[in-house]
């Protein structure tokens, strides 16, 4: 980041080097997001005639207080990772993937018909078999949406939602249909499921190593997160395809002057996408349940949207974002136990803060765009006079640097 | 009684109508005015679950009867919409942030406040209410209702909310393209520079825009809640407020129009639960038929929408005088 800084051609007195103010700058949009919303859930809980520091306090020891909390918190934040990262990807092209919620359904059924039809492997194949499956899955349910887009003009948002639902009827057709189970004995109550998957297909349970309690089914899934997110970030940063949608994404129209296919470039982000949500359900089917339920957590896809905005679409924010948006969620668990405050307090919690964190770095950004339009003006004139080197001297008066930002539209080409 | 089945179809048509025309209408003032909202199932959202407690309130604990009970209650939905747009307003107009993700975010916010809301409305119950709330005397139409052959049954017991609706489309015809009011609107939405330079207040015109698709949003989920199913429940949108909008992006942003795709839109939703024993219907497995109002949305979108034209400066960012 901070040698694209560096790199421009224009140089403008700085009190202090690029990287320094864009970070210190990120600091400061966060963390008045965070007072923000804090202060917001603060009054809320006044209202519930409680004491925000205790009510804050509880939700932290239940998170991060203990072992087992972190894997709580660790386990909630390995699905939100892959919808993220789903999201975030589209969004890099200009375009908002709504659909991560039928994607990984789709990919649910799909892990799920390899796991049942594939078990004749071995554990070590037969896992990333089905991690492809799902992939796959999702890959398919992402390219309609796409195609419609490129070939169509069909905007994404309204296809995706539609597809959501069809996706919702398609997972109860199969449970109902193709993948209803029939490995329960007669007549005993089992709710509507596919049937158990076999034992060397599931992930192992990562808690034990680190003392957790099985209950939090905590997996290695989630480092297969994390090297997700760095192989989004590598693909983002510095393959040709990540240049192409962040050109995309900023303006068509240059990056269509600049030769880029840009139904090809959306379609394929659409697909990296679709995978990428495929993986969102694996925690669920392959960690915690062992086999496909009827009764899956629904919007893990919507909660993607809320964490990607959180971490503001960089795919090392959003791991932060999602272990943050975890610790909040397992704190729901605190709230009942310990106050009066009901648990759909944390849900406008997380509300409060993606809307401040938007709106904040709106702010932020256009602040810094403005104040980058000053420097350039400035900057330009002192290129017509005959020393540019003079513009090395500490001249700026507006560079306080202090609530700066890195403007997102020029780290995108 | 052969026609029997398909005349309940479009009765219920009907009110699946109710539901998407006062959405589609929702858009239609925001986007006329410049600003994309995407948000229209997120206030729909709180309108069911703020109308659901609105007529039980005015009905039952205010005691004020079978008929302003339910009204005031379904105002009352639409009211909490109109704030809830608010939010939408402040960002996209105020703060200049991206309309969709703006949008993207009320939708979000929406499904934790309307859990919020309901478990403070209802005794704790954050994802449904009691079942069987009030709501208004149902309507026959005259003349239509005498119909002979079971089409009758086509315009028996409907909410008058549908009337309602169908007749709304005289006062917004009226006030966007007669009023002067609603000329300015429309000018915010297609040329803003050049309308401010006529004096008009831009952001004042998308404020009221969007409050209004706000109050219409949220008077529609009202309706949902209230009149069709009699209680509010989690989820019980699931979409219709993105398929109201594709209805509005095919009608070309034109309040005529968006009648007879919210009617379209409505019977193909009437499919499912009145017409799964059709030929051909019938042969197919009880969920694939669910999908026929969502495959049918995608193929009028994907049909359509090259022959639609947006309002000019829908999405676009108002950078206002002096700019920044």
């Amino acid at each position: 980041m901070s040698a694209q800084g560096m790199a421009s051609p224009i140089t403008v007195p700085r009190a202090r080097p690029a990287w320094l103010e864009s970070f210190v700058g990120q600091l400061l949009a966060l963390l008045a997001s965070f007072g923000i919303a804090l202060l917001i859930g603060s009054l809320l809980i006044l209202a519930y005639g409680e004491n925000p520091i205790e009510v804050y306090r509880s939700i932290f020891d239940a998170s991060l207080g203990s072992a087992d909390g972190l894997g709580y918190v660790f386990a909630i934040a390995t699905p939100l990772i892959f919808s993220a990262l789903a999201v975030s990807v589209c969004f890099k092209g200009g375009m908002f993937n709504i659909g991560v919620e039928g994607q990984y359904l789709v990919a649910m059924i799909a892990a799920a018909v390899a796991e049942l039809n594939l078990d004749f492997l071995p554990g070590f194949l037969l896992v990333p078999a089905v991690l492809l499956a799902a992939m796959f899955g999702g890959m398919i349910w992402a390219a309609i949406p796409a195609v419609l887009k490129v070939k169509r003009g069909a905007h994404e948002v309204v296809t995706t939602i539609m597809l959501n639902a069809i996706a919702l009827s398609l997972v109860g057709w199969a449970l109902n249909g193709p993948l209803k189970y029939n490995d329960a004995p007669e007549g005993a109550f089992v709710d509507l499921r596919s049937n158990v998957f076999p034992d060397k297909g599931l992930v192992g349970d990562l808690g034990s190593v680190f003392g957790v309690t099985p209950g939090a089914h905590l997996s290695w899934l989630v480092f297969l997160a994390i090297a997700a997110a760095i192989i989004v970030w590598f693909l983002i940063r510095r393959t040709r395809l990540g240049y192409e949608a962040r050109a995309v994404g900023s303006s068509p129209g240059s990056a269509k002057a600049g030769g880029v296919s840009i139904g090809s470039t959306q379609i394929r982000l659409f697909l990296i996408s679709g995978a990428l949500a495929g993986l969102i359900g694996m925690q669920q089917i392959l960690a915690d349940r062992g086999y496909l339920p009827l009764n899956y957590v629904p919007l893990l896809g919507f909660l993607g949207i809320g964490v990607a905005f959180l971490g503001q679409n960089n795919p090392i924010g959003i791991i932060f974002a999602a272990i943050l948006w975890g610790i909040l969620s397992r704190g729901e668990v605190a709230l009942q136990i310990s106050s009066q405050v009901p648990r759909e307090f944390i849900i406008i919690l997380q509300g409060v803060l993606i809307l401040t964190v938007v709106i904040i770095y709106q702010i932020a950004r256009r602040r810094l765009a403005a104040r980058q339009l000053q420097q350039a003006g400035m900057a330009g004139e002192l290129g017509d006079s005959d020393a540019p080197e003079e513009s090395a001297g500490p001249r700026g008066p507006e560079d306080t640097g202090a609530e700066a930002l890195e403007p997102v539209e020029e780290k995108r080409i | 009684m052969p026609f029997t089945d398909i005349a309940v179809a479009v009765q219920i048509s009907f009110t699946y109508f109710t539901v998407f025309y006062l959405t589609g209408l929702g858009g239609l003032f925001s986007e006329r005015s410049g600003i994309v909202n995407i948000g229209l199932e997120g206030l729909m959202i709180v309108g069911t679950v703020t109308g659901a407690f609105g007529v039980r309130f005015f009905t039952d604990t205010v005691g004020l009867g079978s008929v302003w009970g339910p009204i005031l209650g379904l105002l009352f939905g639409a009211l909490c919409g109109a704030i809830f747009a608010g939010v939408h307003a402040v960002a996209t107009i105020t703060f200049r942030v991206d309309h969709i993700v703006s949008g993207v975010v009320i939708n979000l916010v929406a499904i934790g406040l309307a859990r919020f809301l309901s478990s403070a409305f209802f005794n704790g119950q954050s994802t449904q209410s009691d079942p069987g709330g009030p709501h208004l005397a149902r309507l026959d139409i005259p003349g239509l209702s005498a119909l002979p052959g079971g089409l009758d049954r086509a315009f028996e017991g409907l909410s008058p909310m549908v009337i309602v609706a169908a007749l709304m489309v005289i006062p917004v015809w009226y006030s966007l393209n007669r009023l002067r009011w609603g000329l300015r609107l429309r000018s915010c939405g297609e040329n803003p520079e050049a309308t401010r330079s006529l004096g008009v207040s831009v952001p004042l015109y998308r404020y009221q825009g969007v409050l209004l698709s706000g109050a219409f949003a949220g008077l529609s989920g009202a309706f949902l809640a209230a009149e069709i199913i009699g209680n509010w429940r989690e989820g019980q949108t699931l979409g219709l407020g993105f398929i109201a909008l594709a209805a509005l992006i095919i009608s070309n942003w034109n309040p005529i129009r968006l009648m007879f795709f919210a009617w379209l839109f409505g019977f193909a939703f009437a499919i499912p639960l009145r017409l799964q024993d059709a030929p051909v219907i019938s042969l197919l497995p009880e969920q694939f038929i669910r999908m026929i109002p969502y495959i049918v949305t995608i193929v009028a979108i994907a049909g359509f929408v090259g022959r639609v034209r947006p309002p000019a400066a829908a999405g676009r960012a108002y950078e206002g005088a002096g700019g920044s």
